[in-house]
C-alpha cells in the first residue's frame, strides 16, 4: 500500500457507538479521492464494517462481560482493510453456516454478507488473547474516476 | 420510526437506518400490531439510507408475524443500497416491493 494513509481508534464494543463509528467511516471514505464518486462501494464497505462490529458487540462480548475493539482503517493506493481486534470470545469462522436463502431466516447473514463484499476475510486468534479480524478490499486504481 | 394509519393499514416509516439498534424496536411494534389483528402493514423506506443484515432480520420477522396472523407486509421506497442488499440475499423474491408508498398502500385494496 503506498500512500497509505491510517486510522486507528479503540472504542468500548457498546451498540451504542455502532451508528457513530459507521458515520465516520463512511465520512471518511467519502474524502478520499478513490472513493469520491462511489456510492456502492462506500455502501458496501460501511455494511462490512457495520456488520463486523455488531458482531463483536454481541458474540465476542456479553452483556456480563464487555470490553474494548480496536479498530484500524488502512487505505493503500489499490486497497482498503478494516482491522479490528477485541479480548472476547473466539470463534472458528469456517464453522459458520452459510445462510439458506431460499429460507430466509431472521439472523446468520452476517458473515456471510461481509464475505459477499468484501475480497478477504481473514481471523485469528493470538496467545495473548487477542481476537484479530482483517476485512481487506482490493480496488482499482484511479476508482475515483469511475462512473 | 413513525407509525401512521391510514384507511386499516399501518404505515411504519423507518428512520435513516434499520440496523441492529432499532431492529427490535421494529419487531416489538409489528408483534403489538399482530396482537391487536392490525395486520396489514406498509414499510416506508422513503427515509432509510441504510440497511444491515439485523434490519433484513426484522423485516423477515415482520413479515412472518403478519403472515401468522393472516395479514401481509409490503415495502416502499427502497434506497439503492436497500435494493442491492434485497437482491444479494434474495429478499428481493420474499418481499413485496413498491417504488412509492401509493402503490405499496393500494396493493391491499386491489387485493
Amino acid at each position: 500500500m503506498d500512500d497509505q494513509i491510517s486510522v486507528r481508534i479503540e472504542v468500548p464494543a457498546e451498540m451504542i457507538l455502532l451508528r457513530p463509528l459507521d458515520h465516520f467511516v463512511r465520512i471518511f471514505l467519502g474524502q478520499l479521492p478513490e472513493f469520491s464518486s462511489r456510492d456502492d462501494l462506500i455502501n458496501d464497505l460501511e455494511l462490512a464494517f457495520d456488520e463486523a462490529f455488531t458482531n463483536i458487540q454481541r458474540h465476542a462480548y456479553t452483556s456480563e462481560k464487555k470490553g474494548p475493539v480496536s479498530i484500524e482503517i488502512k487505505v493503500g493506493s489499490g486497497s482498503l482493510e478494516f482491522k479490528f481486534e477485541d479480548r472476547g470470545q473466539s470463534f472458528d469462522p469456517s464453522s459458520v453456516q452459510a445462510p439458506n436463502l431460499d429460507k430466509p431466516s431472521e439472523g446468520g447473514l452476517g458473515i456471510w454478507l461481509i464475505r459477499q463484499v468484501m475480497d478477504e476475510y481473514l481471523y485469528h486468534s493470538e496467545a495473548d488473547g487477542r481476537n484479530v479480524l482483517r476485512l481487506i478490499k482490493h480496488f482499482p486504481r484511479g476508482a475515483g474516476n469511475s462512473p | 420510526m413513525e407509525i401512521q394509519e391510514r384507511d386499516g393499514i399501518t404505515i411504519i416509516t423507518t428512520d435513516e437506518r434499520l440496523d441492529a439498534v432499532v431492529a427490535p424496536q421494529l419487531k416489538d411494534a409489528v408483534n403489538k400490531l399482530a396482537e391487536r389483528s392490525e395486520t396489514k402493514l406498509v414499510i416506508d423506506l422513503e427515509k432509510t439510507r441504510f440497511i444491515d443484515s439485523s434490519g433484513c432480520g426484522a423485516l423477515v420477522a415482520s413479515l412472518r408475524a403478519l403472515i401468522k396472523s393472516n395479514g401481509d407486509m409490503k415495502i416502499a421506497n427502497p434506497s439503492p443500497q436497500a435494493k442491492t442488499l434485497f437482491q444479494l440475499t434474495r429478499l428481493h423474491r420474499v418481499f413485496e416491493i413498491f417504488d412509492d408508498l401509493e402503490g405499496a398502500v393500494e396493493s391491499f385494496t386491489a387485493s
